[in-house]
């Protein structure tokens, strides 16, 4: 069979059943409308609904306004509503009516939604996502459009039978369910309901490892599948190489609904065997957290048990929560990643999304979430029917603003293409005002299950552009001398016609006392800043900044008289954030230390403690002595480099005319988008971190042995011309 | 075909109505009571009749605020010690019109004092059905306070400002009805402060 899209006068071209179930692929099927002359032939019933309906002509065509062409598609949850435009429609109103299956009815007709043109991005298809059924009940489904406020004729009915829970019931794994699935939404999967069912799912599939990042303030654990094909990789470093997306579902306790999405898709993951699933998880692996908030979760609050919003602390990482979280993305280094919420804003649309907006994000980073949003979720929202507010949403301009605070943001300074996802928990005038009942929060679950599916689509088609946009800002990032913003967000136009942009993000443009031109080279913090005790976490005791920092990833070299963080690191647009006293939220106001070598340098350079060479040129070999430290960005080196025993060696956006020897260090070593002409050689750096070689082009070979932890080029590869040995064999 | 579907309807507006003459099951009433859990479905209201208070509450899904609110002010035990209670429970929606995230989240974590006085302000020493909240002029609640009842359409106004939205759920030791304000004497702060996502 073939799909029909029917138009004009719904003339069916196959006969002979009342209704076409079309499969287009393993997930759905499609019900094409049935014109007006076989509805009334095989579907006597219709007319009994009469009282809700339209006249329908027996052989007459359309009557005027009338839509046509309705078809419906089911998918997990919902079901796709779609329909020829009626010209000069204003609006449409979607009507669904619970049926048996001889297709009488068995309850009230409902308009379930209301469709107006700032839904999608494309008008000449209008489409709507219907949910808030009970998966695998029949309905009709009608369609009429509004012309200012009067009403015109339904269209033809269509009846279908929705899809039911995903899983084969008499299949282990398969039939596994939440409790969220059996009560039938009337209650939310508890903590134990939760352990057992990860336990199941990690017991029955192969593909999937759960494992226990942290534990929340009152010892909940705080699981996460990894899910990989045939089998997820064994290490968090392995997880890495696969350049794998993180789901974040529940990080307010009362906003559960992306939550239950997440435990159902890890079910569809684990045993589903379609070719798009395997053809998925045979690529990468899938992370997901769905409950980062155990504590909040149980106890239905917004925040932690201390009361904590966890969204407020992503950087400051001073709850358990949120340091398992960003430990997590030091070891498995996402390349993108969602965080779920609700939204209890009447007026905003079904699935706002936001890219990371702060200014210190890097721009590839920004651009390649905001293509994520455009180019991908508002385009298959228009085909699938739901509403991502393309135009902007309507007073929902005043969140998603610069806080590095919140994962959004966080994720992005840690180069993490990434997105808001908020779920409508309120009705209002584009679908019923149910309040909190088992309909809505099936509307919410299954959009998030929607979001969730498409972001994996989009990862597993622009895997490519997403870890170049990382790699580039990776290298921006350890590169960049330009200025520091501490809170502003970059602007994002509204969407462009063809509907007219309506109520965008807010603009949130740093004020002066928010940006520092003149940016340091790095943060000297005292004995007392790094290693003191701190009382801002539960209890009235947080982790060391030591220990925050560490949590990170950032590298730190130990000097005599404190410890010093280079900027000239993956993570330099949030550093500052957290270490500089002008900082709206940091943790310490660490010294400014500013680069000791800005212009051009001829003859050899000898570097004794800490030097930082920014934007500068050395005409002759740079030699460091033992204990020395040395952090170049935006530097030319004509001559060798050599580094024994040194503390710290510091690489980023610079060149290197000659061989690069860095020997013994017993302490950081990072080299990231440098070119360097000769050979290179690491041996025998002891830090006990990996040393970064990442993103360089080095014309000669490039050999690594006896360092404490095998170098890593964080997914970033090198070009490099001669040979790669020992520890460097496959950077 | 034309006779079955007759019947179809009947039952399906009786259903809606919730007056349904089997005295087997639970009858609630308000214009909410149909989006809630009904017929055979779990958490109905013949499925709660005989459950305590607690378990009643996990079950109405509007009432996620009031349920979690219950358990943090650990007012239950003495909820179910009484021979007969009246729950005038807000729902979700009610909540959000009331008090900021913010509040919310102080009152359940910090501030369980005046929590436990906020329900109190929701309680009834005795069990009251639809009919006697509508026959009667007012009740006193946990906290002390004196709230003028009377009828409101089809159902019953409860002080100036609610009317219950889906009445006469039957627990153990009383009766639960979802009402769409909340009670008690403090500020609304909802819309104040909550900087969104």
């Amino acid at each position: 069979m073939r799909t029909v899209r029917l138009t004009g006068t719904d003339v069916l071209i196959k006969t002979g059943s009342p209704h076409l179930e079309v499969p287009l692929n393993q997930r759905r099927s499609t019900v094409i409308a049935i014109s007006a002359l076989l509805a009334a032939t095989f579907a006597p019933v219709v007319t009994s609904t009469s009282a809700f309906a339209a006249p329908l002509p027996a052989f007459a065509a359309a009557e005027p306004n009338q839509v046509t062409g309705l078809s419906v598609t089911q998918a997990d949850g919902f079901a796709t509503v779609a329909w020829t435009p009626v010209e000069g429609a204003t609006d449409y109103q979607i009507e669904r009516t619970a049926v048996d299956a001889s297709n009488a009815p068995t309850g009230t007709p409902m308009v379930v939604g209301v469709w107006r043109p700032n839904r999608q991005i494309n008008n000449e298809e209008p489409t709507f996502a219907d949910a808030g059924f009970n998966p695998g009940s029949r309905f009709q489904w009608r369609v009429r459009a509004r012309i200012g406020t009067a009403e015109q004729p339904y269209s033809a009915p269509i009846f279908d039978t929705t899809k039911a829970p995903w899983g084969d019931p008499a299949v282990a794994g398969q039939n596994l369910r939440t409790q969220w699935e059996t009560t039938q939404a009337a209650q939310y999967t508890s903590d134990a309901n939760e352990y057992a069912y990860t336990a199941e799912v990690d017991r029955l599939s192969e593909r999937v490892r759960v494992v226990e990042i942290g534990r929340t303030v009152q010892n909940r654990p705080i699981n996460m599948f990894v899910i990989g094909y045939p089998t997820p990789p064994a290490t968090p470093a392995a997880v890495a190489a696969t350049s794998p997306l993180a789901v974040n579902c529940n990080v307010h306790g009362n906003e559960p609904g992306d939550r239950e999405a997440c435990l159902i898709m890890a079910r569809q993951l684990a045993f589903s065997d379609d070719a798009r699933t395997l053809g998925l998880l045979k690529n990468t692996t899938v992370l997901i957290v769905p409950t980062i908030n155990g504590d909040g979760r149980a106890a239905n609050t917004r925040g932690n048990v201390t009361g904590q919003d966890l969204n407020r602390d992503y950087s400051l990482i001073r709850q358990p929560e949120t340091a398992a979280y960003v430990r997590m993305l030091r070891d498995y280094r996402p390349v993108a990643g969602y965080d779920g919420h609700e939204y209890g804003n009447s007026q905003a649309g079904d699935l706002p999304m936001l890219p990371p907006r702060h200014q210190n994000v890097a721009q590839q980073i920004f651009d390649e979430s905001l293509d994520m949003i455009e180019n991908h979720m508002y385009v298959e929202g228009a085909k699938d029917g739901w509403w991502a507010c393309p135009y902007g949403c309507a007073n929902g301009s005043g969140v998603g603003l610069s806080e590095e605070t919140i994962l959004r943001n966080t994720l992005g300074l840690k180069n993490t293409v990434n997105s808001l996802l908020e779920l409508r928990s309120s009705g209002g005038a584009t679908r019923p005002d149910e309040g909190n009942t088992a309909n809505n929060r099936r509307r919410k679950t299954f959009s998030a299950l929607w979001t969730f599916n498409q972001f994996m689509d989009y990862h597993h088609n622009q895997l490519t552009d997403i870890r170049k946009a990382r790699g580039e800002a990776i290298e921006f990032q350890a590169g960049n001398n330009g200025r520091i913003v501490f809170r502003g967000s970059r602007v994002i136009p509204l969407h462009p016609a063809p509907h007219p942009g309506e109520a965008g993000p807010r603009e949130d443009l740093p004020t002066p006392d928010m940006i520092l031109d003149d940016a340091p080279c790095a943060y000297k913090l005292t004995e007392a800043q790094y290693n003191g005790a701190r009382t801002d976490g539960p209890n009235d005791i947080g982790a060391t900044v030591a220990e925050r920092i560490a949590a990170h990833g950032w590298k730190v070299v130990k000097v005599a008289d404190g410890y010093v963080v280079p900027l000239a690191q993956p993570e330099r647009g949030l550093i500052p954030l957290l270490l500089d006293e002008q900082g709206e939220e940091e943790w310490v106001s660490g010294e400014r230390v500013y680069p000791t070598l800005t212009g051009r340098h001829n003859g050899p350079l000898t570097i004794s403690g800490f030097a930082c060479l920014e934007g500068a040129t050395v005409n002759g070999p740079v030699n460091l002595r033992p204990g020395a430290t040395l952090v170049a960005t935006n530097t030319t080196i004509s001559g060798p480099v050599n580094a024994f025993n040194a503390a710290g060696v510091f690489f980023g956006d610079s060149t290197v005319r000659g061989p690069l020897q860095v020997a013994n260090t017993n302490g950081p070593v990072t080299v990231i988008g440098t070119s360097v002409s000769g050979p290179v050689n690491l041996v025998n750096n002891t830090n006990g971190a990996a040393p970064y070689f990442a993103g360089n082009s080095v014309s000669g070979p490039l050999n690594c042995s006896g360092n404490s932890v095998a170098p890593t080029n964080l997914e970033v590869r090198n070009v490099v011309n001669g040979p790669r040995a020992g520890q460097c064999s496959t950077l | 075909m034309r006779t079955r579907l007759l019947a179809t309807v009947v039952v399906a507006a009786l259903a809606l109505t919730g007056c349904t003459a089997d005295s087997s099951t639970t009858a609630v009433s308000g214009p909410l009571c149909d989006e809630l859990p009904k017929g055979d479905e779990p958490g109905n209201p013949t499925a709660l009749a005989s459950e305590p208070v607690d378990e009643a509450l996990r079950w109405i899904t509007v009432l996620t605020t009031f349920e979690g609110a219950m358990r943090a002010s650990e007012l239950v035990p003495e909820l179910e010690g009484k021979k007969a209670i009246t729950v005038l429970a807000p729902s979700d929606d009610a909540f959000a019109a009331k008090f900021s995230q913010d509040n919310l989240d102080e009152l359940m974590i910090k501030d369980k004092d005046t929590l436990r006085t906020l329900l109190r302000a929701h309680i009834v020493d005795r069990a009251l059905s639809l009919a006697d909240l509508r026959d009667t002029d007012s009740i006193t609640t946990l906290d002390g306070t004196k709230v003028k009842v009377g009828e409101a359409d089809k159902m019953a106004r409860i002080g100036d400002e609610a009317t219950t939205v889906c009445a006469d759920y039957r627990i153990a030791n009383g009766r639960v009805h979802v009402i769409n304000h909340v009670l008690g004497n403090l500020p609304t702060t909802a819309g104040q402060g909550d900087s969104g996502h």
